[in-house]
């Protein structure tokens, strides 16, 4: 009777594992929709791709990815992911650790790649616009480090969308100057 | 009698190492054949829509899987292909891929299939799937 209810009470506390929160809209879809997509008054959606191609190589991308029948690019940058205040900090957990006669070395981000994701569509019931979505995205990965007598092995990685309006905004700003065109908020 | 015993642990040991090690196994006879709960995924990760073009219905499908949060990872549009990813996000940790397939059917009627993977296992929840297809109809309903 104790174990059933243990293991009732225990059920409760542990998240099942069934991620259907993947492909469910959230609050923050619009948003993100509004943020990373522009009208182009043009139906030429090949022109659009290649300006939009060059954009990206003159932000120092590489296109790694291209489909004229969907168009989707897709393209990357390498870049150190380096920070001062990282480093600031590691080494003040570092002395921290030696009060405590703990060799802790915290790990720090070491190397990212920056990529996006551009995908262009017929606006809805205008044939004559073109809506151009961009997502900008950054992987970064960690260096080594130390926990006392415990090894902490490099390349633990993460992931995260980068939402900071000016760089899409620098981003349609150079897309329409490329085309001779005005950028329409949707 | 302690070579006695000594030669029993010999014997004990070689027979327990027949048992482990039985030699080249063969693969199970229905390794490829399609299984009912295969058939009952594959069933539920497709889906029809009433579109004559796919590639409408393709462009709807990455525009939703954009909605979503996922990467584009491949696209290829005369095969009908979209290969996606994006991390799990808050909650929980690992990477989730989505291979989907759009294809006509002949008539009026574009059939879309999705493979999903959660950190590199199959997704075997149908709540799943009919939300990703209600964000792909949502989609296509806009485009239209």
């Amino acid at each position: 009777m104790f174990s059933i209810l243990a293991g009732l009470l225990l059920s409760g506390c542990i998240r099942t594992a069934t991620p259907e929160s993947f492909f469910e809209l959230t609050p923050d879809s619009a948003k993100h929709k509004a943020l990373q997509t522009r009208l182009f008054e043009t139906s030429n959606e090949k022109e659009l791709l290649s300006a939009s191609a060059a954009v990206l190589q003159d932000l120092g991308f590489q296109v790694e990815e291209s489909e004229m029948g969907v168009g989707v690019l897709r393209a990357a940058k390498e870049r150190s992911a380096r920070q001062v205040g990282q480093e600031i900090l590691q080494g003040v957990v570092f002395l921290i650790g030696l009060l405590g006669r703990k060799a802790i070395i915290m790990p720090v981000d070491l190397h990212q790649q920056i990529g996006a994701t551009l995908v262009t569509r017929q606006a809805e019931h205008d044939t004559s616009r073109y809506m151009v979505r961009i997502l900008f995205y950054r992987k970064v990965w960690k260096g080594d480090g130390n926990n006392g007598d415990q090894y902490i092995p490099p390349g633990e990685q993460h992931m995260e969308v980068i939402d900071d309006q000016e760089i899409y905004q620098q981003f349609f700003a150079k897309l329409a100057k490329g085309l001779f065109l005005e950028a329409q908020q949707i | 009698m302690k070579n006695r015993y000594l030669f029993l642990f010999f014997g004990l040991c070689c027979t327990v190492q027949a048992c482990v090690a039985p030699g080249p196994q063969k693969p199970p006879e229905d390794l490829l054949s399609l299984s009912e709960a295969q058939m009952k995924m594959r069933s539920f990760q497709t889906r029809t829509f009433d579109a004559k073009d796919d590639n409408t219905v393709l462009r709807a499908v990455v525009a939703a899987l954009q909605d979503l949060g996922f990467i584009i990872e491949r696209a290829n549009a005369p095969m009908g292909l979209v290969t996606a990813g994006k991390f799990a996000g808050e909650g929980f940790t690992g990477f989730v891929e989505v291979t989907v397939m759009v294809r006509s059917t002949g008539t009026n009627q574009t059939e879309v299939r999705v493979n999903a993977l959660f950190n590199t296992k199959p997704i075997d929840d149908p709540k799943i799937y009919q939300n990703f297809f209600t964000t792909v109809e949502r989609s296509l309903f806009v485009a239209r």
